[in-house]
């Protein structure tokens, strides 16, 4: 599978080559291999997902070139975020590709201490997320519902979507010095699979609910998901911060 | 229609190439006026072979009428001297020309082809024989097939002069830039451009493969098309500038003839595509299944 353009776009300009890095938020890997591919000694990859774990692992055992002279050049590391299994000052570049939409705004600041605390002098820190979506967007009322529903099944929202200018202050705030911002996509490309996900999360905390209540928010998110079938909008950025040497 | 270079043949051809292929599927009279659209558009590179049915004789009138403003590349499929030379005659008989400005070594695909094209008793001999005779212009290849063997053929043939290849946002978002994959079109976009070669873009505007024959008839598909196209104005132009700014020399149009017009309006309109926009679209694209290259035993 390539590498998606985002990633290695968002780590054109950083120095991967040589460096141990930490992706925070495995996803599929898609950044794991992009730290890989550019070059990293070492590559932490953090999820508290276990099916993320293991396609990420699965993504790196199917790449011949990631795997080259790698017999400990990957570590998937099943953790939280807010409590990271690493020593302070020990990596030298941080990712953060499409984490933030999926942290609470409760989670915001103990995982940005702790990126701080595990980040060595010098560090390099990437974050790359969605601007909040335009008032109009359709898929907005999808991302709502998934909202409403993760919050009534567990008490907190499943996505944020955080202003670029909104996660610079916080991270500048915490002692990061701001390197620069580019645009990695715009518009944003909400395909039928992305939908037919975030329904299936609805679907997933749905279940969790009475019934009758379970039931109606499945049916909206199966009709916005025929209704809207995919949608282009809003931006992704891609932030860089750098920790003073 | 904006002109770019084509490689370092001394043309500068329009950034959209006319697929006359589109002729196939039309009556005289309506090939007559697809082929003037295409010249009012600017349009200065038309393509066919002698494969696209009937489509060199119905190209034949206008080009012979506005021969002056046309860049015109032509094919052959055969692999050996006499075979090539036969079809060469052929066409330009069929064209009703005495002269073709682009002749193309047409549909490479495999490694033991490549080795007779260029031995001694290959067609490249006599399209080289027709070279020196004024018969052709300049020598170019086509593929549809393993971008691997198409940067071969850069590295064997000194005198190529142009390279036609797929190249779309399904195909780039696969690509993974080391020349390796089945769809790394990138590289030998990339080597084409060093070594000066033209590019001419082919699968631009396809979506995807057709559904199998069993579920789709082929008679019932509604584009006469290899592949099956995007078909929205919007789409097309998306597509149109997202091939068109990859640094591609031109982007060649589709096969049914719905869909030229619509190209043509994209080219004239063309004024290059946001990074941002171009990474959107390969995003979009990168879980769609690629019509290349299992449409490549048509």
């Amino acid at each position: 599978m390539a590498i998606p353009r985002t990633v290695t776009t968002a780590l054109a300009d950083r120095p991967v080559a040589g460096a141990v890095c930490l992706e925070a938020g495995a996803g599929v890997g898609n950044t794991t291999a992009g730290l890989l591919a550019g070059g990293a000694s070492r590559v932490y990859a953090v999820t508290n997902e276990r099916k993320h774990a293991k396609s990420t692992l699965e993504r790196v055992r199917a790449n011949a070139d990631l795997r080259t002279d790698s017999p400990g050049r990957v570590a998937i590391l099943e953790a939280d975020l807010r409590d990271i299994p690493l020593p302070a000052d020990s990596v030298e570049v941080i990712t953060a590709h499409g984490l933030f939409n999926v942290v609470p705004p409760a989670d915001l600041a103990p995982i940005i201490t702790e990126l701080t605390r595990v980040a060595a002098p010098g560090c390099h820190l990437v974050v790359d997320d969605y601007e909040p979506l335009p008032d109009d967007a359709a898929v907005a009322d999808l991302f709502a519902l998934e909202n409403a529903a993760a919050e009534l099944a567990d008490g907190r929202p499943m996505l944020s979507f955080y202003a670029a200018a909104t996660l610079q202050r916080l991270f500048v705030g915490a002692g990061w010095e701001f390197d620069r911002t580019r645009t990695l996509l715009e518009p944003v490309p909400w395909t039928e699979t992305h939908l037919e996900a975030h329904a299936e999360v609805v679907h997933s905390r749905a279940n969790r609910l009475d019934n009758a209540l379970g039931e109606r928010l499945c049916e909206q998110a199966d009709a916005l998901v025929e209704t809207i079938g995919s949608e282009s909008v809003g931006e992704m950025y891609s932030l860089a911060f750098r920790w003073p040497a | 229609m904006e002109t770019r270079d084509l490689g370092q043949t001394g043309h500068e051809s329009t950034v959209a190439t006319f697929g006359a292929i589109a002729l196939n599927w039309l009556e005289q009279e309506g090939a007559d006026q697809l082929v003037e659209l295409a010249l009012e558009r600017g349009v200065n590179h038309f393509d066919v072979a002698p494969t696209y049915g009937d489509a060199e004789l119905k190209l034949g009138p206008k080009l012979r009428q506005h021969r002056e403003e046309i860049y015109l590349g032509c094919k052959t499929q055969e692999r050996d001297y006499e075979g090539a030379r036969d079809k060469l005659e052929r066409s330009l008989d069929r064209l009703g020309v005495d002269h073709i400005d682009l002749y193309q070594i047409h549909g490479l695909e495999y490694e033991s082809e490549l080795e007779e094209i260029t031995g001694d008793d290959g067609a490249l001999a006599a399209i080289r024989d027709a070279q020196d005779e004024g018969l052709i212009g300049d020598i170019g290849l086509t593929s549809h097939g393993d971008p691997g063997l198409i940067l071969d053929a850069i590295e064997q043939i000194d005198d190529l002069a142009t390279v036609m290849f797929p190249l779309n946002p399904v195909v780039m978002a696969k690509s993974d830039g080391d020349g390796d994959s089945e769809y790394d079109y990138e590289a030998v976009l990339e080597r084409a451009n060093e070594e000066g070669i033209g590019t001419l873009g082919i699968k631009a505007f396809a979506k995807g493969s057709w559904p199998s024959t069993d579920e789709l008839p082929e008679a019932d598909r509604p584009y006469c098309n290899w592949y099956q196209p995007v078909d929205r104005p919007d789409e097309i132009r998306e597509r149109f500038d997202f091939a068109a700014s990859q640094g591609l020399t031109s982007v060649v149009s589709p096969g049914d003839p719905k869909l030229v017009a619509m190209v043509l309006d994209a080219a004239s309109r063309y004024d290059g595509m946001a990074e941002e926009t171009q990474r959107s679209l390969l995003e979009a694209a990168r879980h769609d299944e690629s019509p290349v290259p299992e449409q490549l035993h048509h």
